[in-house]
């Protein structure tokens, strides 16, 4: 019931920011200059940014680019934790010290200098589309370490356990123990991680624009749009700079009460 | 007998750990963009002086060299000196790590405790987890800059506030998960149905029961506050490790990332040395 | 269920024991102490050896100098000299010094100690970069015939005297103390590298105001070392801090609402916003982009197409003029006041793009050999007019058919890409102009110079008006007679103007923030700012009513 209405919201958001693109007279690029920092207007509902941008067509924007590429990252990132957690609780020895030393390696480098070289390998008239993909796979390619070493944890407890034990016992193939058994009780732990991972992944796609990489002007940043909220002086002209922070919190409900019921499920 | 050697093979993997460590952030500082350049080579008046003072550090030399050299400078004791300030490395983080190591443990205590406080009751109720865990969600949404901003405008708060509530809001997504699993176990429900009160119910169930996973996420956390600890530094202006080590990105100072990178993994190993220890007594 | 409250209770009293703590504080300011903050910390408090902007701040505030640049006249007036005179040559000066001086410590400064500083100053193994200005700095002598009389024998002229001596900061002969023992107005009492640098009352220093109370008024100074604007201005105004210097424009009408007696607008600084494009024949790009960007109709038609006005209406919110030269109008002595230059007009641009080749197809514009008209423009992450600026490039070029990508990066990042690589098309950043002398910009006009950004380090000029740049440069640098040197750096501006090597955008205003409660501040568009005349400021707590003489000391 509460899914149902979770899911109707999050498909009411994303059909409106699509309507909102398209009907819009309005491009997320063009600049109506002689209304920058417009206050709410029929012209502008939710009034306009500082260069005289449509809030309502950028943060439409935003949403559709950010929430995909956010996600879609978690996704891949939580999968990887997964996958190499339990990896590491079922492989020999010698394969989970390997796997478990690369995960601490990865955690204790400046990745920031990878991403850096990542900026100067893509050419510079690269699309801000093509960044902002390429910025979400390699926020994807690092995000699973800190998380993989929780799962590997959660996993060898698992091993030992009474029930793994009598599935074993009972002669179920590994595929079967490791969906009857193992990922769901995984699950409290790669939730919570996939949720926590959509709105870092969105801000850190945002602070990455600061080494070129991200979504570039003119495309708008759902990041650079929450990322501007630290400065007082923007805070203090509208109130509709807000706007993409409690839609972020929105769809952060919706995500939660998803992974809420897939708990319950279980 | 067999605990020296386990101890010994602890020690042995962190070390190895920060080996590598150290010879990965040599190889990522040394190619990425921007480390032959000196900001001041803009400046048309400190241009000359920069370009000659690059050339007398003497920057082109191969990797081979440099790893060398910070090799051979470790072993003698000798952490190099840093390239933005002239100084010691042991001096510079000497220093620093103090006000870290203060600013970590208050904020992972401060945190952990916000967590527990709000998972425990919240993950307990039947109904409406979403609305009582609404302030935590908020805050999971909020950037670290505007929460800073938002201490500033209010005149309360700092970077120890700031970091217990990222900390919380992280944490409190896994413990509510895990405690709500808790709650929902047979002889929790059995327990229940006996009318023992709440807090024996915490105390004798819940608690033990999670102990193990908690120990699992303490590595976790460590690595999200660690990673806080750069922002949180760099906008409170707290002299600490993660200042530091921020200027150092924005200077190529590689002296000093390669012992703010040799901290980190001499910290991470020790972490997932304790987590893991921990979980073996307990089984023993 | 009441469990839950207790728990709930327990958070929200551990959250205010967390918020005990407050989010920024100053250190305590001791009694009669101003306060600021720069940026960063100082690399050195050595004034030999100052080789970027924190260190000279500390060096002008400590140093005792021979003469200092008298910031609004230009001219310059005598310090810790009496007097001095230049012979006809200009190969000789003479420097005759005050009687009765002491260091801060006590001891009495004499010639000797004077030519000791300039020795060490003219020595390779300082490298203080002061010594190039000497131009053959092994050759210079200096001799002290008496205790108050120093000499300094030239091989040649020089041009700039007053500016040169003003970074000369005299120590105590054998004595360098790193800023610890000084003949200027403070001396470096304390410094903790990440947080402040606190400087104090030099007791013995020279100078007394009109009624013979003698300066600096200050008992000392802290400079808070702090690169957080919100922090900053939320300190200043909780009257923490005495002055914001730089205040970036987004925060102007903020701290206006809030303290409006406090800010000032000074108008146009002697700074500029520029593009331009790679014309470096090394630069690994295809050999058609090479051409446009070699193409000085392509530059102008770009000039034209952008709308300057509304830059500095939107990005700076006002609080930025225009830009068609390099010498902004704020600089009087220099500016070029009859300068012709191309006018915006987006008709014009197209025409001119038309004849010098290019054709429009759809809302794309083509060169002659079909490639479409596509570049990036890099720029520095972190400044958010500029940012801003960009995003308005961006769009004002797309009405003309150029279709751009913005690219910010990070400092070394982009000094490798515009130094080193000369790997990037067009660029858009600012230049940071200290003093109004055209001659401090030479590195940027002369063909052959590492800084010479459109096309560095040429061996020779590429182009006829470069070489007639670096003529008219080289004149101005020799000539000791003032109209000849405007006429020069007015053709420089003209032809600047011409061929948009650079394509002025605007010059940022000053915005400065200063305490009600300071005396003696006078507004100064030109570094360091409004603390030049440090000496004479004071901080008026309303306790004592002595302010009466405030600004005597001339």
């Amino acid at each position: 019931m509460k899914n149902r209405f979770s899911a109707a919201v999050l498909v009411l958001m994303i059909a409106s920011a699509a309507l909102a693109l398209r009907l819009a007279p309005y491009n997320y690029a063009s600049q109506d200059r002689d209304a920058a920092m417009a206050p709410s207007t029929a012209r502008h509902v939710t009034g306009t940014d500082e260069l005289g941008r449509d809030r309502t067509v950028r943060v439409a924007a935003a949403l559709l680019i950010g929430l995909a590429g956010a996600a879609a990252a978690a996704a891949i990132t939580t999968t990887i934790a997964a996958g190499i957690g339990v990896l590491a609780a079922f492989s020999p020895p010698w394969a989970t010290a390997i796997l478990m030393f690369v995960s601490d390696a990865f955690l204790s480098l400046p990745w920031l200098f990878l991403l850096m070289m990542a900026r100067s390998l893509l050419p510079l008239t690269a699309s801000p589309l093509e960044t902002a993909v390429a910025t979400f796979l390699v926020l994807a390619a690092f995000g699973w370490p800190a998380c993989a070493r929780a799962v590997y944890r959660g996993a060898t407890a698992l091993r030992s356990a009474e029930w793994m034990i009598q599935g074993h016992a009972c002669g179920l193939q590994p595929r079967q123990l490791i969906r009857l058994h193992l990922v769901p009780h995984l699950r409290p732990l790669l939730l919570p991680q996939f949720l926590i991972c959509v709105p870092v992944f969105i801000v850190a796609e945002a602070n990455l624009g600061a080494l070129g990489l991200g979504v570039g002007e003119p495309m708008p940043s759902w990041g650079a749009m929450l990322l501007e909220l630290d400065n007082s002086a923007l805070l203090a002209r509208s109130h509709w700079v807000f706007l993409p922070i409690v839609l972020l919190v929105v769809v952060l409900l919706i995500l939660e009460s998803f992974t809420a019921e897939v708990e319950n499920h279980a | 007998m067999r605990l020296p050697v386990k101890i010994a093979a602890r020690v042995g993997r962190t070390l190895l750990l920060m080996v590598f460590a150290a010879a990965g952030t040599i190889l990522l500082v040394r190619f990425a963009p921007g480390f032959f350049s000196d900001v001041r080579e803009m400046d048309t008046k400190y241009a000359p002086g920069a370009r000659s003072e690059m050339q007398a550090e003497n920057y082109r030399q191969s990797t081979w060299l440099i790893a060398s050299q910070v090799a051979k400078g470790w072993l003698d004791g000798d952490f190099g000196q840093s390239r933005q300030f002239g100084v010691p490395v042991s001096e510079l983080v000497g220093a620093r790590i103090r006000v870290s190591a203060l600013l970590l443990a208050q904020g992972i205590f401060g945190g952990w405790l916000l967590a527990i406080c709000g998972a425990l009751p919240i993950s307990g109720l039947r109904s409406d987890r979403l609305l009582w865990g609404l302030p935590f969600t908020i805050l999971l949404a909020v950037p670290t800059a505007a929460m800073a901003t938002a201490c500033i405008l209010a005149e309360t708060g700092g970077p120890v506030l700031v970091l217990s509530l990222l900390i919380a809001a992280r944490e409190f997504k896994f413990l509510h998960g895990l405690l709500e699993r808790a709650w929902r176990s047979p002889h929790l429900l059995y327990g229940r149905a006996q009318g023992l009160s709440w807090r024996a119910l915490v105390r004798m169930h819940i608690l033990p029961n999670a102990a193990q996973q908690l120990c699992a996420l303490t590595t976790l956390s460590i690595v999200t506050a660690l990673g806080a600890l750069v922002p949180i530094e760099v906008i409170f202006t707290v002299p600490g490790v993660g200042q530091l080590a921020w200027s150092a990105v924005m200077n190529r100072d590689l002296p000093v990332l390669v012992a703010v990178s040799l901290l980190m993994a001499c910290v991470v190993g020790v972490a997932g040395m304790i987590s893991k220890d921990i979980f073996t007594l307990e089984a023993a | 269920m009441r469990s839950l409250l207790r728990s709930s209770l327990l958070s929200a009293s551990l959250m205010a024991l967390l918020t005990v703590s407050a989010p920024c504080q100053a250190a305590p300011r001791q009694p009669g102490e101003l306060a600021w903050t720069i940026h960063y910390d100082p690399k050195t408090f050595d004034p030999a050896k100052v080789d970027e902007q924190a260190s000279e701040l500390v060096r002008y505030l400590t140093g005792g100098v021979l003469l200092r640049l008298n910031r609004q006249t230009q001219e310059p007036e005598p310090q810790l000299a009496e007097s001095f005179r230049v012979s006809p040559q200009g190969t000789l000066i003479v420097f005759k010094l005050r009687g009765g001086m002491r260091f801060s410590d006590g001891s009495a400064l004499t010639s000797a100690d004077v030519a000791w500083s300039l020795h060490r100053v003219l020595a390779p193994a300082t490298q203080d970069p002061v010594a190039d200005e000497f131009l053959s700095p092994r050759e210079v002598t200096v001799d002290a015939p008496d205790k108050l009389t120093v000499r300094v024998h030239l091989p040649r002229r020089i041009i700039g005297v007053g500016k040169i001596f003003d970074e000369i900061a005299i120590e105590p002969a054998n004595r360098p103390s790193e800023g610890r023992v000084t003949s200027g107005p403070f001396t470096v009492a304390d410094y903790k590298r990440g947080q402040y640098v606190r400087l104090r009352r030099n007791p013995n220093y020279w100078r007394h105001d009109a009624a013979g109370v003698q300066l600096p008024y200050a008992t000392g100074l802290r400079l808070d070392i702090l690169n957080n604007r919100e922090q900053e201005i939320s300190l200043f105004l909780r009257g923490e801090y005495d002055l914001v210097d730089a205040l970036s424009p987004d925060y102007f009408a903020l701290v206006a609402k809030k303290s409006p007696q406090s800010v000032q607008d000074l108008g146009a600084s002697l700074n500029t916003e520029q593009l331009w494009f790679n014309q470096s024949s090394a630069a690994p790009l295809p050999d058609f982009e090479k051409a446009w960007f070699q193409n000085r109709g392509f530059r102008v038609a770009v000039s034209q197409a952008i709308h300057r006005a509304d830059l500095a209406r939107i990005a700076y919110d006002g609080h930025a003029t225009p830009a068609f030269g390099f010498i902004s109008p704020a600089n009087r002595l220099w500016h070029n006041d009859d300068l012709k230059y191309a006018h915006e007009s987006v008709a014009d641009a197209n025409r001119m793009l038309l004849a010098s080749g290019f054709h429009l197809s759809g809302n794309q514009l083509y060169d002659a050999a079909g490639h479409p008209v596509k570049f990036s423009i890099v720029t520095n992450s972190g400044n958010a007019a500029r940012q801003k600026m960009a995003a308005m490039i961006q769009q004002d070029l797309a009405v003309i058919g150029m279709q751009v990508t913005i690219v910010p990066l990070d400092f070394p990042a982009l000094i490798e890409r515009l130094m080193h690589k000369q790997d990037y098309e067009a660029c858009l950043l600012g230049v940071s102009n200290t003093e109004p002398d055209p001659t401090s910009m030479m590195n940027m006009w002369l063909s052959s110079s590492p800084n010479h950004q459109w096309n560095p380090s040429e061996q020779t000029p590429a182009t006829e008006w470069e070489a007639e740049i670096d003529r008219q440069m080289q004149a101005q640098a020799s000539s000791p007679l003032r109209n000849e040197r405007k006429r020069s750096v007015d053709l420089v501006q003209q032809i600047v103007a011409d061929q948009q090597p650079f394509i002025y955008l605007v010059y940022p205003n000053v915005l400065q923030a200063v305490s009600p409660q300071l005396r003696g501040v006078q507004a100064l568009i030109v570094s360091p700012g409004p603390v030049w005349n440090i000496d004479a400021i004071r901080r008026d707590d309303g306790r004592d009513e002595k302010g009466s003489h405030q600004g005597g000391a001339r």
